[in-house]
């Protein structure tokens, strides 16, 4: 598409204009401070769909000494028929001069053809000064469209709307920082009004952002599940020889293991953060996050992860019924059906009664030192036998998801994923805990899933990330 | 007998169990990129030609993945043929053992015939059934690592290397015939212990033969050859007849073989072949990479602009600033509309000189406000002025060009005292927003102006000093 609309952010310096991009644009690279004159440059952040540009956002710097250029302007123009000439002029004759490098850095794009979209910060008190600005944008004659954006907790949104109003087509509030992504689709048909040649590109641009969303939502369900298949059924081994077994104590090689254990676990889930982070392309995020802990030889995690994340037995074994009806509907099958359903029913309380009294503690057989042979002893720790285990993992990796995919890309704070307070998990459906538990239990005998497996899978994490998402939202 | 659909599935069963170590975002890419070539240059893609565009671009073209997984089947299969070979030689010359004091029974050739037969059936039939006696000694003999995929082939791959065994075990068998009727006299004869007569074994042998009677009439025995070839265990060596008539049994001999332990070899394995194929697409279609990397295909692929990193040319936010006394000063000058509606009372005396520029004043009034505040400084020993700006609006260049314009118009033993202020004036400014201001002085690179806060009215002692 030739002309897909430009639009050019500006304002005041240090009101938001470069968080708002940053967010449009999913660009969590580019430099957001408290510092006035923090963009230098103008900097276009084009959308494109198969390297077809459907719309550029061009980050400015703010206006330095908006009432000289506007003197300037005053003194140049006949009428205003020759207004946003004049402004070209003004550009073409200052972009060597350092005192207005901003100022030709902001209207250059806005001379060539760009839209306007002004950027003032709704938590501080309107201002007179920003008056001279907006008479500069409204001389270029460019479709220009306002957005009140909150930096801080006062607003003052109203008395900007009114002020803003009288200079621009469109006035819209839109937090940077908080903005949900429905708002981010909105703000851009937005920008679509502004000019009827604007609105199909615009309008098929959201449609992309919003299938672009859907998709990620699948495959971060897909990188969780595989991140729990690898975590689930990893096993720590060591070999030793006669010397080194004599060396070594049972107990200090069992506490070898269970470290070594423990670290990859804790690698494997640092790296599942990262790669869902990647997939919403936040790539400098500073993450706080309580790792896997355990206090004693057989508890996987803390307490409080298991209060926080853990599912109660009762969930347990519901999962656990499914999963043992399947094994009990071999024996209908083996039966011709004469059973009556009786197989399905046997192994499904065979399977509940198992979960819900074995479920959640991480059973002896974790760890296994075999006896000294052909002068060598292997010992092994893991698969680990805790179905509570996966269960944690699968909550903290919904509860990071769930926050990557809230953020927003001008947000610079500190993550901070503290443990849930309820057992979100419990509104699941039916079906998809036992496709879970399966899954588990299929790790914890260390059997490959195959294709169909991991998409079940995967679609009941899906599952789960859907509630997980209503259950915020319930509780916010 | 080629692997080509077997050969395709392993290669792109490979190709997706690597890419599983890719960012999906990287995915999409490469493979839309591939799809709106392919669109460019009227291509359809399918899977084969995907892999060779893969395989072409790093520089591995012709070189396969599935070469390794399929060496195993390959010694199979030779091992097949090669016992095939070896057992058809050793069955036809056991069959066709003759030493001159009897006859070659063709009853007993004909049960070993079709006994191959309903060996080949049964091994079709487990083909198609799918089941796998065998896979304990395969699994303990092979990598118990192999591809799951190829696993999921070993009915098909089993039938076709067996019958591929039975075919060579046909060919070797038929050969052997061939060459012992070359090298020896050999003397056939028809004998059972069922008491069967002429006429019942001739309709036998005719309707065995009734495939190819039209093709080799020598083929089919007529009945004085059934006739007068049976011979019974009390007559065992004795010959009656024509000696001549005894051999011309090979004919039809040679035809058995032919028709009931090599066609039907030959036929049933073209059919594994065939059948390993359709599994092999199958698995193809049903492949979960497939539906993926068409989804990757046919989905835009979306770029968000997010390419731009500046994130670490951040501004130089240090400073080494101090806050200032509030210097004593009759003169205030409120920039940018700072200190409206009123000053706080600490800057606003009876005699102060309040002046007005910045925000909605023009230039002229900022130089009008400038020669005013000169006159007064003039008569004044330590002329210093207190300039008002609103705390949380960022300094720009207009006051930095004021500020010049006014050390160069006053006094030069003038001082100005910056001083921001919140949006009730009766509080200190954050920390951050201190900060800016403190910069923007040290930017300025004098002495003349520095950054201080109003003496703040009596604070409630419980009030918490935002930082």
């Amino acid at each position: 598409m030739d002309n897909a609309p430009v639009f050019a952010v500006v304002g005041h310096p240090n009101k938001g204009k470069s968080s708002v991009v940053a967010t449009l644009s999913q660009n969590d690279a580019i430099a957001i401070a408290l510092e006035p004159g923090t963009t230098r440059q103008r900097q276009a952040y084009p959308l494109t769909v198969d390297g077809r540009t459907l719309y550029t956002l061009v980050d400015t710097p703010g206006f330095q000494r908006p009432r000289r250029v506007l003197e300037w302007l005053d003194a140049h123009s006949m009428s205003a028929s020759d207004r946003a000439e004049t402004v070209a002029a003004f550009v073409t004759q200052h972009r060597d001069d350092p005192r207005f490098t901003d100022e030709c850095e902001l209207l250059t794009p806005l001379v060539e053809g760009a839209g306007i979209i002004y950027v003032v910060d709704g938590s501080v008190p309107y201002s007179a000064e920003h008056e001279a600005e907006m008479t500069i944008l409204r001389w270029t004659g460019r479709p220009s469209l306002a957005l009140i954006n909150s930096i801080g907790p006062d607003d003052y949104s109203s008395a900007w709307q009114a002020a803003l109003g009288q200079f621009f087509q469109v006035v819209r509030k839109f937090d940077a920082v908080r903005a949900h992504f429905d708002q981010h689709l909105s703000l851009l048909r937005a920008f679509g009004q502004l000019e009827p040649t604007w609105e199909s590109p615009l309008e098929q641009a959201t449609g992309f952002l919003a299938d672009q969303r859907r998709q990620r939502k699948i495959q971060a369900a897909r990188l969780i599940a595989k991140a729990l298949e690898d975590m689930m059924s990893y096993q720590e081994k060591r070999t030793l020889t006669t010397n080194q077994a004599t060396e070594t104590s049972e107990q200090a090689l069992a506490e070898t293991l269970r470290r070594s254990w423990y670290q990859h676990q804790r690698r494997r889930e640092q790296t599942l953060r990262v790669s869902v982070e990647h997939l919403y392309q936040h790539k400098r995020i500073q993450r706080q996050e309580a790792e896997l802990e355990w206090h004693s030889d057989h508890d996987l995690f803390s307490e409080d992860s298991r209060r926080a994340w853990a599912v109660s037995r009762r969930y347990l074994a519901t999962a656990g019924f499914g999963a043992g009806a399947v094994g009990g509907a071999g024996i209908d099958a083996l039966t011709f059906g004469s059973s009556l359903g009786t197989g399905a029913l046997v192994g499904g309380i065979l399977g509940a009664a198992g979960s819900y009294f074995y479920g959640d503690r991480l059973a002896l057989p974790a760890l296994k030192i075999g006896a000294l042979r052909d002068g060598l002893k292997t010992a092994t720790f893991g698969p680990v036998q805790d179905s509570q285990f996966g269960y944690v993992v699968l909550g903290r990796a919904v509860d990071h998801w769930w926050h990557i995919s809230h953020r927003n890309h001008a947000g610079r704070d500190q993550l901070d994923l503290a443990p849930a307070d309820s057992h979100w998990l419990e509104n699941l459906d039916r079906k998809s805990r036992q496709d879970i538990q399966k899954a588990f239990d299929r790790c914890r005998k260390r059997k490959t899933p195959d294709d169909r497996q991991r998409v079940t899978f995967a679609a009941a994490i899906e599952q789960a990330m859907t509630v997980y998402d209503d259950w915020r939202l319930n509780r916010t | 007998m080629t692997d080509t659909a077997i050969r395709l599935l392993l290669e792109f069963d490979d190709q997706v169990r690597r890419d599983r170590e890719q960012p999906p975002t990287f995915l999409h890419r490469r493979d839309r990129k591939y799809a709106m070539d392919c669109h460019k240059r009227g291509i359809t893609p399918s899977p084969r030609h995907w892999l060779a565009h893969l395989a072409r671009l790093s520089g591995q073209a012709g070189k396969s993945s599935a070469d390794a997984a399929l060496g195993t089947w390959r010694h199979i299969m030779m091992g097949f043929i090669l016992a095939g070979s070896a057992f058809g030689v050793v069955t036809m010359l056991g069959l066709l053992f003759y030493e001159g004091g009897q006859r070659i029974n063709v009853t007993v050739i004909l049960a070993v015939a079709f006994l191959q037969l309903l060996l080949a059936g049964v091994t079709t039939l487990q083909a198609f059934a799918g089941w796998q006696p065998w896979r304990p000694l395969l699994t303990r003999f092979s990598d118990q690592r192999s591809n799951a995929v190829l696993r999921k082939l070993q009915p098909q791959l089993m039938a076709r290397a067996a019958h591929v065994g039975g075919l060579a075990f046909g060919t070797c068998g038929l050969l052997t015939l061939l060459v012992m009727v070359v090298v020896q006299d050999l003397a056939f004869g028809w004998s059972t212990t069922l008491n069967t007569d002429s006429h019942r074994f001739l309709g036998l042998v005719q309707a065995i033969s009734a495939p190819w009677h039209w093709l080799w009439p020598t083929a089919v025995p007529d009945a004085s050859l059934v006739e007068t070839t049976r011979f019974f265990r009390a007559q065992a060596g004795a010959i009656t007849l024509n000696p001549a008539r005894l051999g011309d049994w090979w004919p039809f001999v040679a035809m058995v073989w032919a028709f009931y332990v090599l066609l039907p070899r030959l036929v049933l394995a073209i059919i594994a072949d065939g059948h390993l194929r359709f599994r092999a697409s199958r698995l193809l279609k049903r492949h979960p990479g497939l539906t993926a990397w068409q989804y990757r295909m046919e989905t835009p692929a979306l770029e968000t602009g997010n390419a731009h990193n500046d994130a670490e040319h951040q501004p130089d936010t240090s400073t080494n600033s101090q806050l200032k006394p509030l210097p004593e000063s009759d003169t205030v000058i409120c920039w940018a509309g700072a200190g409206e509606p009123e000053l706080p009372d600490a800057l606003n005396g009876p005699d102060t000189l309040v002046l007005r520029a910045g925000g909605r004043a023009s230039l002229q009034d900022d130089t009008i406000t400038l020669a005013k505040a000169a006159d007064h400084l003039a008569h004044i020993t330590r002329p210093a002025v207190i300039v008002v700006t609103r705390g949380w609006e960022p300094p720009t260049g207009e006051l930095q060009d004021f500020l010049q314009h006014a050390r160069e118009q006053w006094p030069r033993a003038s001082h100005v005292a910056v001083v921001p202020l919140t949006t009730s004036g009766l509080d200190e400014p954050p920390a951050h927003q201190l900060q800016q201001w403190l910069r923007f002085t040290e930017r300025l690179g004098t002495d003349f102006a520095c950054v201080s806060l109003p003496p703040l009215l009596p604070q409630n002692p419980y009030h918490q000093r935002e930082q």
